[in-house]
């Protein structure tokens, strides 16, 4: 019998707001597109210019979907440093090991949740918000310039903008996941303030070493794994030259080539970190009951 | 007859404390086990390894297997309540449903639905809008509906009314038992349940103080009521606990006929609850 299915729906049930907040932040976005306020001047050049033409549309839509994925880098944390520390703060534990399911699952349906159910599923409500939002102001902007700089439906450069940010959003998921099983450890394992307890450690660490050493590593290894831009190729070389030279931001989303990060050994490192941290939070949380 | 537990030699420590110190029993199928003894004995400890929440010393076998590596497989066969309401206060009624449908194979939806609908818990109600008796029927409409082999309960009345309490005992003992099941119960409101017991365990300090069948209880251990004086004569067959009573004293033989005592006064088979009381006191002094 396949239990996970009936595990996620758990999830989503008790943590309401993993679904509740993005479906409000879409609506909100398909509702001010019914009430724009557009005041934007146009040059007639610029629409002229394909190219221009090419990184508006591409601006616009990532303006109407990266915003509810950026979301996520709030949701997702609360929720994985609560998803093991509820159920024992309200002895619920007792319950959901009265029952058939391994820990094993348990554990694992959370973490695809985070990792995957959550993150894929707000990421297609943002195609739907995007092609709802768009068409509703293609239809009250019809004939204006607006239609002719970037509204202009154009399926190709549409999915290509749209495969690019599924690209960024599955290596950027790849490179948090040692994040999210260490929340999850934290989380199965903090008998209280899980907060604190997943904060407090690296600053601790990172503290001791500039008293002890004099010396910043852990700080910097911390920022080079909580930072993305290096991974998605908008640090390198040429966006920064780009930008530089005073180019339209737009142009970088053009040049990210989120694939190539799967060639950076360190997101594979990461991945077997988050493999051993899950199967520690495992344990742990078998070793839990109540008390 | 097949044994459903077996423990041998079984220890919990935490820290310094010994919860458990090398603790042995058996639980036969079809029999209902009562675990007594007084806050802070090891009760609770010894479920919760029988259930595979904790990790244990010395041999414990639950059902052919170790609890603690196989909790996820031994819970098939068996249920658990709680001594306080543990059911997530998030969750709605059908929601329970759902779930308990969807991950355990023996659960029969409609016999669940059926013990609800003689309550007046909603469908749609969350368990935080339910009063604890309520929870209490919820969780046990859940248990009942499944066709386990073990039932465990922890305390399962406390904090309940005396109406909801009686209707527990009553549900259980009338729609549930059967002589395949079997049911080990904890509880330190050992006259509530005294009735229902084919079983003793009594428990102290980690230890086991008296393991019998209710049966074997009546022949071995009597209970002698006497004057002062003839207690003084009744006293050379040792008594292992006695009190004074309104002037006259109640003497408690392990091992005595009751041939022999009778010359003395009035004797009977003690309640449970006075042999609990006579155990613990005079294991204690």
């Amino acid at each position: 019998m396949n239990i996970m299915p009936m595990l996620i729906r758990r999830e989503l049930w008790e943590h309401r707001a993993l679904w509740v907040v993005p479906l409000l932040i879409a609506a909100l976005i398909v509702v001010a597109a019914m009430f724009p306020h557009a005041s934007m001047q146009i040059d007639a050049e610029d629409v002229a210019s394909p190219q221009k033409y090419m990184d508006l549309f591409a601006l616009f839509h990532s303006a109407m979907t990266v915003p509810q994925l950026l979301l996520l880098s709030v949701l997702l944390p609360y929720y994985l440093l609560d998803c093991l520390y509820a159920e024992r703060k309200d002895r619920s534990i007792l319950f959901w090991k009265a029952l058939p399911v391994s820990d094993a699952q348990t554990v694992l349906s959370k973490l695809l949740v985070a990792l995957a159910v959550i993150p894929l599923g707000v990421f297609v409500l943002t195609l739907f918000t995007d092609a709802a939002a768009s068409g509703i102001l293609a239809v009250r902007f019809h004939g204006s310039p607006l239609v002719r700089a970037f509204l202009r439906w154009d399926t190709q450069a549409w999915l290509h903008t749209q495969g690019l940010i599924l690209g960024a959003l599955i290596v950027v998921i790849l490179w948090y996941a040692p994040l999210a099983a260490y929340l999850m450890l934290v989380s199965a394992w903090a008998k209280r303030s899980a907060f604190l307890w997943a904060v407090m450690p690296p600053l601790v660490a990172m503290l001791i070493e500039k008293i002890a050493f004099g010396t910043a590593y852990i700080a910097r290894f911390l920022g080079y794994r909580l930072r993305i831009s290096d991974l998605l190729g908008l640090n390198h070389g040429a966006g920064r030259a780009a930008v530089a030279a005073g180019e339209h931001a737009s142009g970088m989303l053009d040049r990210m080539r989120p694939w190539e990060a799967l060639a950076n050994v360190d997101l594979w490192l990461g991945l077997a970190a988050a493999a051993a941290l899950v199967w520690l939070t495992i344990r742990v949380r078998r070793h839990q009951s109540d008390s | 007859m097949t044994q459903i537990i077996k423990a041998q030699g079984l220890t919990k420590s935490y820290g310094s404390l010994r919860a458990l110190d090398s603790v042995s029993f058996d639980v036969e199928v079809g029999r209902i086990v009562g675990l007594i003894g007084p806050n802070g004995a090891g009760k609770t400890t010894a479920l919760k390894a029988i259930l595979g929440l904790i990790p244990f010393e010395g041999e414990l076998v639950v059902m052919g297997k170790n609890p603690y590596m196989e909790r996820d497989s031994i819970m098939r066969d068996v249920c658990f309540i709680a001594d306080v309401a543990v059911m997530p206060r998030w969750l709605r009624v059908h929601q329970a449903l759902d779930f308990v449908a969807a991950v355990q194979p023996r659960f029969e939806r409609a016999r669940a639905e059926g013990f609800l609908a003689k309550t007046d818990i909603k469908n749609s109600s969350r368990v935080r809008e339910l009063s604890k008796g309520m929870v209490t029927q919820l969780h046990l409409a859940l248990i009942l509906a499944i066709d386990a082999r073990l039932l465990v309960l922890d305390e399962p009345t406390l904090g309940l009314d005396l109406l909801f309490r009686r209707q527990f005992y009553d549900t259980l003992l009338n729609d549930y038992f059967d002589k395949e099941r079997t049911i080990v119960i904890t509880t330190h409101q050992v006259e509530e349940i005294e009735n229902l017991l084919t079983d003793v365990i009594f428990i102290q300090r980690g230890r086991i103080a008296l393991a019998n069948s209710v049966e074997d209880l009546g022949t071995r251990y009597v209970q002698l009521t006497a004057t002062a004086e003839q207690a003084r004569l009744a006293r050379q067959l040792q008594p292992f606990y006695e009190r004074a009573v309104f002037g006259r004293v109640v003497l408690f033989f392990d091992g005595r006929s009751p041939q022999e005592l009778q010359q003395f006064g009035e004797i009977r088979t003690p309640s449970i609850a006075d042999l609990f009381v006579a155990k613990m006191q005079g294991e204690a002094a």
